[in-house]
């Protein structure tokens, strides 16, 4: 019942009444088949299997692990990220196909948890990327992970659950708390502007001063040569 | 047998000058050594005594002192004991010799300590970076080095009570249990 309510009732009608229909199916369809990424930074992870297998089972709510970040769609950090771990999950990050979801679960994630003073650890993960959803906790529960877990279904059947476009619509800001912890030379070998062009998501906050520090260094990204076999040089003596 | 063994471990550690042996329990010796001393312990604990093992090399640094203070961890697998030998450097330059000589793993522990202390170990094969590969900062173990200060610097906070947490504290969730209510050593009946 509460599912029913909660599908949004929409007063103004223009064009094809079958486009919204079409639109809420691929939503439906879309919040029932979540593919996600673990990439277990700390020790929430340890909540991760009992979530997953038999006991309270993830794959009943049409949930699965998946092996590579360019397969999945909810990218799960789990505890403490440090900023060497950091660059790691921003490449990571962008790496995947949008729709993205991202979850911070623990308080490491939400505020640097235990580890608040530690000069090696990144406090707030929403500077460096857009969180969808976090779960607090130090560690949650699997309950509460699935609670998580289901709040971001609902907010993805509903539409809300779109902080992946914020990230091309405000690339600057990102860039810039990346480019204070990294340096200025900081690059990744994703072209976001390019993506935010594709997507049509081009808008005030992504172009700024550190987008233009960005191309003064950048390098041109080459297409990677693809070939069979290795190439392996023979070491000079 | 353990009693023959310890008796003939103190003797073999008599040989050495300046040496303080405190026997901590049956399996553990703390030994305190002049510095330069050192290399002539773990040879002698090595060669003579079967002190294969070195488990570890760690550090301490007593500012107010002005000195290191490394203690050198060694096992034997016959005698099944551990013998620390603990020296005291001096903080400036924080110099000392590597003991990769005798002990190979000392290379790991030594890069460690050098990126953790700034202590340079001569003869070490590679003081390279080795877990903060991207820290350019001062050596962070260090005791003048103020964590809090560099993370005031360099990361933001979270703010104390964001709009999504009162979201979540509307629904039901979030902590809403005070402290007194959730310390048993605090519950009143």
């Amino acid at each position: 019942m509460s599912s029913i309510k909660q599908i949004p009732v929409i007063t103004e009608r223009k064009g094809n009444p079958l486009a919204r229909v079409f639109d809420e199916f691929v939503r439906f369809c879309r919040s029932r088949s979540l593919f996600i990424l673990h990439y277990c930074t700390g020790c929430g992870a340890i909540e991760l299997p009992p979530a997953m297998t038999s006991r309270f089972d993830m794959e009943r709510l049409g949930i699965q692990p998946m092996v590579s970040p360019r397969q999945a769609d909810i990218l799960l950090i789990t505890g403490y990220v440090s900023i060497k771990t950091l660059k790691r999950v921003i490449l990571t990050y962008e790496q995947m196909g949008s729709p993205k979801y991202v979850i911070g679960i623990c308080s490491c994630t939400v505020n640097g948890g235990m580890y608040w003073q530690s000069y090696a650890t990144a406090k707030k993960l929403d500077e460096y990327m857009p969180v969808d959803l976090y779960i607090a906790g130090c560690m949650p529960r699997p309950e509460a992970v699935l609670a998580g877990l289901q709040k971001l279904m609902d907010r993805i059947h509903s539409g809300e659950a779109n902080s992946w476009e914020d990230y091309f619509r405000n690339y600057d800001y990102y860039l810039g708390n990346q480019q204070k912890l990294f340096g200025e030379n900081w690059q990744t070998p994703t072209d976001i502007i390019t993506e935010a062009k594709h997507y049509d998501l081009i808008d005030e906050g992504t172009f700024g001063k550190h987008t233009q520090l960005l191309e003064q260094h950048q390098k041109p990204l080459e297409a990677l040569d693809m070939r069979l076999g290795h190439d392996l040089k023979e070491p000079t003596e | 047998m353990s009693q023959e063994l310890t008796h003939w471990l103190d003797d073999l550690l008599e040989e050495i000058e300046g040496i303080k042996v405190r026997r901590k329990s049956g399996r553990r010796v703390r030994a305190d050594v002049p510095a330069d001393t050192l290399p002539a312990l773990l040879e002698l604990l090595q060669g003579r005594a079967g002190y294969i093992h070195l488990s570890a090399i760690s550090c301490v640094d007593w500012i107010e002192e002005d000195e290191f203070e490394l203690v050198y961890h060694v096992w034997s697998y016959e005698s099944h004991s551990l013998v620390s030998a603990h020296i005291r450097i001096a903080r400036e330059p924080g110099v000392y010799l590597s003991v990769y000589d005798l002990y190979q793993p000392a290379g790991f522990f030594e890069r460690d300590i050098h990126e953790m202390y700034g202590i340079h170990f001569e003869g070490s094969p590679n003081m390279e970076k080795f877990i903060l590969t991207e820290w350019d900062g001062p050596p962070p173990m260090r005791k003048e080095f103020d964590s809090e200060a560099y993370v005031n610097e360099h990361l933001s906070w979270q703010e104390y009570n964001p709009p999504w947490l009162q979201e979540l504290i509307a629904e039901g969730g979030g902590v809403i249990i005070p402290p007194e209510e959730q310390r048993f050593s605090r519950k009143k009946d």
